[in-house]
């Protein structure tokens, strides 16, 4: 009778049969910019849907309990800088 | 669950069957798997390396099963051994392990 060779996974049930509890997601949310910059808007309308304030409300622009960004007034967007590392949403009426 | 079922006449240790699977956890992480393996494989290796016609061993894919040739005190007594050793183990791991 030879000597027994050791695997230590001899009474484990084989690869692939594994089961894992992962494998859940929730559906995406569809976030990011709704207007481009320099394109026309109208009061009311969403620009940006976000998660904190990746970009923040600027010139007549508001952000919402979700911190989604929405223009006050008819007009122009507008992504400009904030500061050295931050950006803003404005809109500007066209008279402007 | 890992099934093991241990046959005697009178009072030596004639077959010992291990089989089935821990499902303890995924292949390679499964450590109820693991320490049956290796405490049978060192029960079964050191008796072999005293005497090798002590003992016959078949392995398959539903486990292994030894059958006990000799009634010589040690190899009685390592069976004995591998036998309170997976018992331990059964006290901690129930779900996993069963010896009757």
């Amino acid at each position: 009778m030879r000597l027994l060779k050791l695997n230590i996974q001899l009474f484990a049930h084989h690869k692939g049969q594994g089961s894992t509890s992962n494998g859940r997601d929730s559906i995406g949310r569809r976030l990011g910019a709704k207007r481009a910059d320099g394109e026309f808007i109208t009061a009311g309308s969403i620009i940006y849907r976000q998660r904190g304030t990746k970009i923040f409300p600027g010139t007549n622009v508001r952000r919402g309990n979700d911190d989604t960004l929405y223009s006050t007034i008819d007009g122009i967007v507008k992504y400009e800088r904030l500061g050295r590392d931050k950006k803003q949403a404005s809109v500007y009426s066209v008279a402007e | 669950m890992i099934k093991v079922k241990v046959e005697k006449k009178d009072t030596y240790y004639t077959k010992v069957n291990i089989l089935g699977h821990a499902m303890y956890d995924d292949f390679g992480k499964d450590i109820v798997c693991s320490a049956v393996s290796s405490i049978v494989t060192t029960t079964v290796n050191g008796i072999i390396s005293l005497d090798k016609d002590s003992l016959v061993y078949t392995v398959s894919k539903e486990g292994m099963s030894i059958k006990i040739n000799s009634n010589d005190r040690t190899t009685q007594v390592l069976i004995r051994n591998m036998i309170n050793l997976l018992k331990e183990l059964e006290n901690d791991y129930k779900e996993y392990i069963q010896i009757n």
